[in-house]
């Protein structure tokens, strides 16, 4: 029986399209997450050495890191969002 | 936190485990398909359910007239358990619970309770501060207090340094008055006593110069005898010789 | 979706609940509205609470909202809008609280679903928030110099602009609040994804082989702290960028 539904499945999903999309969706997350990772870094790495450097406006700091990682992270979320879409 | 949140916050609890449960019980999509395949009915191939489905595998494979037909539109019907609507698209029903949750939360922060709380934490801050600047009121009028305490302090020990200079200015003019006075006094009595004493001398020169002239001219008259009958001029011979005699001495 | 031969639930159904109440009708409800309601109830039940009891040294809810609306005043308005942003306060902390809510519920044992894993709030509050900043920007500066100065700013040459003004307008127009939406959303989804991960994985696992269950036992745990952590830093980021949207009309740049 459950034999049956999987070849049903098999079939209707049309194995080599939805393997397709499924590499694709894999591959574009991946790629997309490339970009924003060196980004954050950066943006973490430098906000760090401002609030060492003058930990009087570390507040002020901490608080345009959050903003710079949260536009930078923004590109991988849209890649997140289109493997979301791509997945079968 | 009191009963009636406790026994609201249970309430939701409940009933969203309870949607939980009913969602975990919902259809998979291998029910859905299993619920398809149960329910299918083909027409020109024997059976229903299950075997309708074999019976069609089989008339399809012996590329039977009409089972390619058949096929897609079951096919079509089984894929629509797998299309379930896309995640990323809203849900209406989702927007309209979520939308009058948060606009009645909005309202109901903005008007009622958000005030309460702040006012209460402005109260607070006013309250640790009227009681900083009181503090801070009472530490200057302590301050004050007891500078003019140090100033009433110190002029009252230059007042006693001033009384006490005073009194024994005083008392050294009183002192030097004195000391004149009694000088005075003495040198007075020292004076009064030298005339005193210069007095009777004088007194007791002419005393005894006059005793002296009379005991002479007693002596003189016993001698001579009444001879000189004139006693102006026994008088005057008397006094001649004293003085003659006091010359003399001198 | 077999993963490894484990029965991996589709993702479309981690996230679809139906509808047990007033089915078929435009106000059906399900877990996901349910979950709203219950941020509702509780950011207004910890406020209420707060409110009531008036001791000069706060405790329990009292703490959890005061310490709410400072965070929000001082680290969220005073660094981005200024002073004259306190108007908004009542707001910021009313949105904080109830995305922070509908968030936590992803760890909540029993329910563990967060609610803006659906499209719905985030994109309804990303398009209140858009209204507002436009709102707030055309009243402050007028219709003319609020689209001026976000179009045309300043310091860009000349002939950037035939550049830069269309990005800007797309980006004030949709860029702006799709991000925000999708910010919120994805985060939500991809932690919500890799919490049934790992649980479905050490389920599958200690179905079979038992010991090496400890691993994504393990991972599960700290990945259930890292989203307490996500949950609180998606709403504050969502209130901060509304903050600074808000900011950004209400100050040109100059």
């Amino acid at each position: 029986m459950l034999a049956l539904i999987s070849t049903i499945l098999a079939q209707l999903t049309g194995d080599g399209e939805a393997g397709l999309s499924a590499i694709g969706a894999g591959l574009g997350y991946g790629l997309a997450a490339i970009g924003p990772g060196v980004g954050i870094g950066i943006v973490v790495g430098n906000a760090i050495t401002a609030m060492a450097r003058q930990p009087e406006s570390a507040g002020v700091a901490r608080t345009t890191m959050f903003l710079g990682i949260a536009f930078t992270e923004a590109l991988a979320l849209i890649g997140f969002v289109v493997f979301i879409l791509l997945l079968p | 936190m009191s009963k009636r949140l406790w026994a609201a916050a249970a309430v939701v609890v409940a009933a969203v485990a309870l949607s939980a449960s009913a969602a975990s019980a919902a259809e998979t999509v291998g029910s859905c398909i299993l619920d398809e395949i149960a329910a299918a009915e083909f027409e020109g191939i024997e059976g229903d359910g299950f075997t309708a489905a074999k019976n069609l595998k089989t008339a399809y494979e012996a590329k039977v007239e009409g089972a390619e037909e058949l096929k897609k539109d079951f096919e079509k019907d089984l894929e629509g358990c797998l299309e379930a609507p896309n995640p990323i698209i809203p849900e209406v029903t989702e927007i309209i619970w979520g939308g009058a949750a948060f606009i009645v939360l909005l309202a109901l922060m903005k008007w009622k309770l958000f005030p309460v709380v702040k006012n209460l934490m402005e109260q607070r801050t006013q309250r640790i501060q009227d009681a900083i600047d009181d503090a801070d009121r009472q530490r200057a009028e302590a301050a004050e207090v007891k500078a003019n305490y140090e100033a009433e302090l110190a002029d009252a020990k230059a007042e006693a340094a001033r009384i006490v200079d005073e009194a024994r200015e005083q008392a050294g003019a009183v002192r030097a008055d004195l000391q004149a006075r009694a000088e005075a006094d003495i040198a007075e009595m020292r004076e009064r006593a030298a005339a005193d004493v210069e007095a009777s001398k004088r007194q007791a020169i002419a005393d005894l110069q006059s005793e002296v002239s009379d005991i002479a001219l007693g002596a003189a008259e016993a001698v001579l005898g009444r001879s000189l009958e004139d006693p102006e001029m026994q008088r005057q011979l008397v006094d001649d010789y004293i003085a003659s005699v006091g010359a003399g001495q001198d | 979706m077999n993963v490894f031969a484990l029965d991996f639930p589709p993702v479309s159904q981690l996230f679809n609940w139906p509808d047990f109440l007033f089915t078929d009708t435009p106000v059906a409800l399900n877990k996901t509205g349910l979950i709203y309601i219950a941020a509702l109830l509780l950011t207004a039940g910890l406020f209420w609470a707060a409110g009531r009891r008036r001791s000069l040294v706060p405790t329990g809810a009292q703490t959890v909202a005061e310490a709410g609306i400072d965070f929000v005043e001082n680290s969220i308005i005073m660094q981005t809008i200024g002073p004259d942003g306190r108007r908004y306060l009542p707001f910021l902390t009313t949105l904080f609280f109830f995305v922070f809510f509908s968030n936590i519920f992803e760890v909540v044992p029993f329910i563990q679903f967060p609610a803006n894993s659906r499209m719905a709030i985030p994109l309804a509050l990303a398009l209140v928030v858009w209204a507002i900043y436009h709102v707030v920007g055309i009243r402050a500066q007028g219709f003319y110099h609020y689209f001026k100065g976000a179009l045309f700013p300043p310091g860009v040459p000349k002939a950037l602009y035939i550049l830069v003004a269309p990005i800007e307008l797309l980006q004030i127009l949709l860029i702006r609040p799709l991000s925000l939406a999708i910010r919120l959303w994805a985060n939500m989804v991809a932690g919500h994804l890799l919490l049934v991960t790992f649980a479905v994985l050490s389920a599958a696992l200690w179905g079979t082989l038992y010991v090496p269950a400890v691993l994504p036992f393990a991972a599960l745990i700290l990945l259930t702290a890292f989203e307490i952590f996500v949950s609180a830093l998606q709403a504050f980021i969502f209130t901060i960028l509304t903050a600074v949207y808000i900011g950004g009309s209400l100050h040109p740049e100059h």
